[in-house]
């Protein structure tokens, strides 16, 4: 314990409230603006997002889609099922493809939605 | 060839009926067009509901609307590669293209190389290019008319293939893109009722005969094609060229710049993919009943005239004119809205790089884009109409395909790889498609005949190399560009 009269007094620190915003800071919307690194960084890193996010869904469809005459051409047993009177060939090929392309856009519109929000996000952050 | 079951002055009426519609929503857009914005791209502010109907009006051509049902008829099974390869296009367009496409704030695909490239030569290869697949797709539509009109009215074919010019030219000049966005999408849903409409009445009516309407699967029978089945090859070479073929269609792509933004594009295509996949199940219904009922058009050479005669087949006097009047109404619009879809997307790259980008050069230019393929349907045969599509899918594919995806996603592309990329894929499968068609189509290997297997995969190649090589050109804002197209579009 040392005597009170030794210590320094007290001093409250805050910053001042401008309107103006902290020092030091840099929205990352000027840093895009401005083509510093950071923003570079920040966009190309979207971009690649954006990309892995078509191609995994691009060729999840293709290989889905030419997978169907590939096993109709390894098992030709396959084409002799029916439904109703009505092939397996026709059924996949005919009305089974289409729910799958709408399934894959959904999918990638609300994927990409979600990769631009975050982008966002950080953008609205700094 | 004559088909006395239908009534000529149904078609007639049905002729006239959509052609006055068609030129009276023109005139009402002509109200609501005042700027050069609004002409090119309808000043960007079409709603997603409204750009769907349209794109889907504008897309949905004479090969869907006709080819497709007498594919069914002549191939079976193997034809619903084409609808499967039509519509799946627009997922690769939506994963790709679609909303970096809309952010570059172009108005065309040549504006688009050139802003990315920095390039005037780039820009004019491309636009060489675009107006070679522009009129290369314009001539099945105008021979699907000319077979239209000769055998709904017996008036000789070039009647059909003038009269669809003439009435793209009309709303065209008087409205541009804005009307004519009015125009697609009311065509849209004038296509889907015309078939929509007959085939409940003609399901109700085989229903109501007791008979099984498959005939107990028989209709599915591969015996019933006349054509040879399709190989492995065939397939996947086809449904390469249709996926990737649609995402450098002119006409498709300039419908993507009248979204307000980026999101509604994607949104705008989510919505075209639904209406796809249900229009194309009416045309593969055509195909399977007229491999009962209609199975003379085989042997006769006028599969694609299945649609339209098959209502005429199952119901006689009144009733089966009343159908035919739908699907000939409905055939016709369909060269009307993709026709003149086509000649707005070409008027737009012409009139700016030959003729002042003003509202006279594109009315200018609207007709030069309308006439020289007129020209050439006059002058060739008909081929099977999903044919000869699929063959200008095969060559956008090549040479546009490469240039928008490695354009939009890849930093390294330089103005020569582009060119290089452009022109080898230009050569290599007009060439092929060239000398299949010299050596007969039952002759041709069937790598020439469906070059598309090896033709893309070729272009972007080279594309690739050649850009590689020539890193020292990477334009000076590649950086700035790529960072425009992708940026979502608030920020």
């Amino acid at each position: 314990m040392t005597e009170p009269e030794d210590r320094p007094a007290r001093v409250r620190v805050t910053a001042p409230h401008s309107a103006a915003g902290p020092a030091g800071t840099y929205p990352v919307s000027r840093e895009m603006a401005e083509q510093s690194d950071v923003g570079e960084l920040f966009v190309r890193s979207l971009i690649r997002s954006q990309l892995r996010l078509a191609v995994v869904v691009a060729s999840g469809f293709l290989v889905i889609l030419v997978g169907i005459p590939i096993l109709f051409s390894i098992f030709p047993a396959v084409t002799t099922w029916s439904v109703a009177t009505i092939p397996a060939p026709w059924l996949l090929l005919g009305l089974g493809i289409y729910p799958l392309v709408i399934g894959c856009a959904v999918l990638y519109v609300r994927s990409a939605g979600r990769i631009e929000q975050r982008f966002r996000d950080l953008v609205d952050d700094q | 060839m004559t088909f006395p079951e239908l009534n000529p002055v149904v078609g007639y009426v049905s002729l006239v009926m959509v052609a006055v519609s068609t030129v009276l929503i023109g005139i009402y857009g002509l109200r609501i067009s005042r700027t050069t914005g609004d002409f090119y791209v309808a000043s960007r502010t079409v709603r997603p509901w409204w750009n769907a109907s349209a794109i889907g009006g504008e897309y949905l051509s004479a090969a869907s609307f006709l080819g497709v049902a007498g594919l069914i008829l002549l191939s079976g099974v193997d034809a619903l590669w084409f609808p499967i390869g039509y519509t799946a296009g627009y997922l690769m367009l939506l994963l790709f293209v679609a909303a970096p496409l809309r952010r570059s704030g172009a108005y065309t695909i040549p504006d688009f190389a050139e802003a990315r490239l920095e390039s005037r030569n780039v820009r004019r290869i491309t636009s060489l290019l675009v107006i070679a697949v522009g009129w290369l797709y314009i001539v099945p539509q105008l021979h699907g008319a000319a077979l239209t009109v000769r055998i709904t009215t017996g008036l000789p074919s070039w009647v059909g293939s003038v009269a669809v010019v003439v009435v793209v030219c009309l709303s065209v000049i008087t409205g541009g893109m804005r009307s004519i966005t009015f125009v697609q999408a009311f065509q849209y849903w004038l296509k889907l009722t015309a078939l929509a409409v007959p085939i409940v009445f003609i399901l109700v009516q085989l229903t109501g005969t007791g008979e099984s309407i498959t005939n107990d699967g028989a209709v599915f029978a591969p015996e019933l094609n006349t054509t040879a089945d399709a190989t492995l090859y065939q397939n996947i070479s086809l449904v390469i060229a249709l996926l990737f073929g649609t995402l450098g269609l002119p006409h498709v792509l300039v419908r993507f710049y009248t979204n307000p933004d980026g999101a509604s594009a994607r949104r705008t295509t989510l919505l075209v993919l639904g209406l796809l996949s249900m229009f194309y199940l009416f045309p593969t219904l055509y195909g399977l009943l007229g491999r009962i009922h209609t199975p003379d058009l085989a042997v006769r050479g006028a599969a694609d005239a299945t649609v339209l005669l098959l209502p005429s087949r199952i119901f006689d006097g009144v009733g089966g004119d009343i159908l035919s009047a739908f699907v000939t109404a409905g055939a016709f619009a369909a060269f009307l809205s993709t026709t003149s879809g086509l000649v707005v997307s070409l008027a737009g790259v012409v009139s700016q790089d030959f003729f002042r980008a003003s509202v006279s050069g594109f009315r200018w230019a609207a007709i030069v884009s309308a006439l020289i393929p007129l020209g050439f349907a006059l002058l060739t045969d008909t081929l099977a109409l999903a044919g000869s599509v699929s063959m200008v899918f095969a060559f956008t594919a090549s040479t546009i395909c490469p240039l928008l995806v490695l354009g939009i996603w890849w930093r390294g592309l330089t103005d020569a790889g582009a060119i290089a990329g452009m022109v080898s894929g230009a050569v290599l499968c007009g060439g092929s498609i060239l000398i299949a068609a010299g050596l007969g189509m039952d002759q041709a290997p069937q790598w020439l005949q469906l070059p598309a297997l090896w033709t893309v995969p070729a272009a972007f190649a080279v594309t690739i190399t050649v850009s590689r090589l020539t890193a020292n050109r990477r334009p000076m804002n590649t950086s700035r560009v790529l960072a425009r197209l992708h940026t979502p579009d608030a920020v």
